[in-house]
């Protein structure tokens, strides 16, 4: 695989996903022909590049549109989930819910490189927001079950540890990791991050907000800053939980979504590869030979049919290929029982005015809550100021999304209602319809994403991103980019240059 | 991020309800937790969610039923974070018994074992996923 690297890179100042650029293809297809399953991100990422390099490419879809995962629902998407609940979007023109992935950090690359690459045009999603709320129920104290602004609570926390820290540096207590102009320093610091007094006490901050808020004249005039909350009260809250110095790796404050919609990505592939994509055609077998590989599939109209070809790049999710009729070596098929799937649960829900806008003055960002079932509420990064807006209601994974998915639709609305309405008082008359999405329960997907234990890392993982014979799997269940687009993309550059560095040998 | 939020509220949780709910209503958790896919008949989904009734592994060896509910396996996910071993408990006696099974009933001390021995618990879950 060929990899570009800038001179940044080449200092090792990279702070990105592996991969930036789509593998160097050059040399040749030969007349070869890849059949490739599923048109999701990493089934179209390897019918674009294959195609672009002379490949000859068919694309199998198991359903009647592209993009797998990549959703998004918007008024008249229909969706019937495996016990049969049906359910059509009826949000208004202009507002959707992304069920599928939502968000990109500003480190996948892969994903970026597309985006504009098809000229799908990027605007930001807030992944943070001090303003926000925080609620948590399970904690004790004056706090427990009220929701607070997560600047709030940072300040405090931050500031009275801060306190704690410089006072003991300063009487000499913390000597042994410091000393001299050491000392001076950290204590300057720790100053600097809780925001203290000249004393080393920490009294509040203007940073955690205003009860009256600053203004022209002389009245409002300075305003009037909130009063800290107590340290004890904001150590019992558990509120504290959301807080550390850096975000994870994954989840960047600096994020970005397609305006529009997630599946602009979709859209913005099929462009390119649509006339390659047989759609509504579900795979039913997978037999090898030593020449190649020939596909089993039922079309659309019920009637079956085959494709053959030299090799074959398999996207279908292990949840779902695992019951596929597969022509494979007993090791590689092993391997596919080696992952869990995780029930993921999401819930869009039209608003009929921007409350938390217009009444909280919050715009775009998490609510994180202990609340059973809902784990968090995210205010919409679109449509500013608008009059409308839909917020996604929970998004919840594991047992607990199990657990809220036996519901019908109109109850995980209902609960997810009933939730919101506990931190913000204007959720349930502001609340217009529903559309919720349980990818444990949605056919060709039986799962959000594959979650490895270490074990089937260790073990299955190596042995599925092996080909096996002319079978190549592909997807973000092959990356360590497990659930996110650019896993998605960069297992199919993996496996694409696999294949091309073969058929060069050959 | 690494947070362990959700474990250290659902232990407390779990620590004030679950002796009542264990012994009441092993048919009520599991309509609860597992019936989205298992169904209430325990019958499951065909092409997609495994039958209960009937099934050999949900009958046979304790620790491997147990083990599979606590870690996940293939497309099911892993309980272990959710549900405390009094509910494991429970639940699994009532499938072990229900529709016909005729497995026998699993303890809240079995369950501890086989948390330990799978070294269940160990990993906590994020604030968010993807």
């Amino acid at each position: 695989m060929s990899l570009v690297l800038s001179g940044m890179e080449a200092l090792g100042f990279s702070q990105a996903s592996a991969t930036e650029l789509p593998p160097d293809l050059s040399g040749g297809a030969k007349n070869t022909k890849v059949v490739i399953l599923g048109a999701g991100l990493a089934g179209m990422t390897a019918a674009y590049e294959l195609s672009k390099a002379g490949y000859q490419v068919q694309v199998l879809e198991a359903r009647s549109f592209a993009g797998g995962r990549c959703q998004t629902a918007r008024k008249g998407f229909k969706h019937t989930d495996l016990i049969g609940n049906t359910q059509t979007c009826e949000f208004d023109e202009g507002h959707y819910i992304n069920h599928g992935p939502w968000r990109i950090p500003y480190h996948h690359r892969s994903t970026l490189h597309y985006t504009k690459l098809f000229g799908v045009p990027l605007e930001s999603f807030v992944n943070d927001n001090d303003a926000s709320y925080v609620y948590f129920e399970k904690g004790a104290g004056a706090l427990a079950g009220k929701p607070i602004r997560k600047g709030e609570i940072a300040a405090d926390i931050r500031g009275y540890t801060a306190e704690l820290v410089a006072k003991a540096a300063s009487q000499g207590q913390l000597d042994a990791p410091l000393s001299g102009l050491d000392r001076e320093k950290f204590i300057a610091y720790v100053v600097n991050e809780g925001r203290l007094t000249k004393d080393l006490a920490y009294k509040g901050t203007e940073g955690r907000g205003f009860s009256i808020h600053p203004g022209a004249g002389v009245d409002p005039g300075p305003g009037k800053e909130l009063p800290p909350f107590a340290f004890k009260d904001v150590l019992d809250s558990n509120a504290w939980r959301v807080l550390s110095s850096v975000t994870g790796y994954e989840q960047q404050r600096t994020m970005l979504q397609p305006i529009g919609g997630m599946d602009q990505i979709a859209k913005g592939f099929e462009k390119q590869v649509g006339s390659m994509i047989r759609y509504s055609t579900v795979v039913e077998k997978i037999k090898q030979s030593p020449s190649g590989v020939t596909v089993s599939f039922k079309g659309a109209d019920g009637k079956k049919g085959e494709v053959t070809a030299d090799y074959c790049i398999c996207t279908i999710p292990l949840s779902v290929l695992k019951q596929i009729d597969v022509d494979a070596s007993a090791p590689f098929k092993a391997a596919m029982e080696g992952v869990a799937y995780a029930p993921v649960n999401k819930i869009g829900l039209q608003m009929k005015t921007r409350f938390w806008e217009e009444k909280h003055h919050i715009y775009g960002g998490h609510v994180y809550t202990d609340l059973p079932g809902i784990n968090s509420i995210t205010l919409p990064s679109y449509g500013w100021q608008g009059q409308k807006g839909v917020l996604l209601g929970y998004y919840m994974f594991g047992g607990e999304a199990a657990r809220i998915s036996a519901k019908n639709p109109a109850d995980r609305a209902a609960y997810a209602v009933a939730a919101g309405q506990k931190i913000f008082p204007e959720y349930a008359e502001n609340y217009e319809n529903a559309f919720s999405f349980c990818w444990h329960l949605a056919e060709h997907n039986l799962g959000g994403w594959a979650e490895w234990g270490e074990a089937g890392r260790k073990e299955a993982y190596p042995v599925l991103c092996q080909p096996d014979g002319r079978l190549y799997l592909a997807g973000e269940h092959l990356s360590y980019l497990g659930g996110w687009q650019a896993g998605a993309i960069e297992s199919a550059w993996q496996q694409i240059a696999r294949i091309h560095a073969r058929v060069q040998q050959a | 991020m690494t947070f362990a939020y959700r474990l250290a509220a659902l232990t407390l949780a779990a620590g004030l309800a679950a002796p009542a709910i264990a012994l009441a209503d092993g048919k009520s958790l599991f309509n609860d937790n597992c019936s989205a896919c298992h169904q209430v008949t325990g019958k499951g989904v065909k092409g997609a969610f495994p039958a209960l009734a009937g099934s050999p592994l949900v009958q046979g060896d304790p620790q491997l039923v147990t083990t599979t509910v606590l870690n996940g396996r293939a497309g099911m996910p892993a309980f272990k974070d959710d549900l405390s071993d009094a509910d494991l408990s429970a639940i699994l006696t009532y499938v072990r018994s229900s529709w016909g099974n005729k497995g026998a009933a699993i303890k809240p001390a079995d369950v501890a074992k086989a948390r330990v021995a799978a070294k269940a618990g160990a990993k906590a879950r994020g604030l968010q996923a993807h």
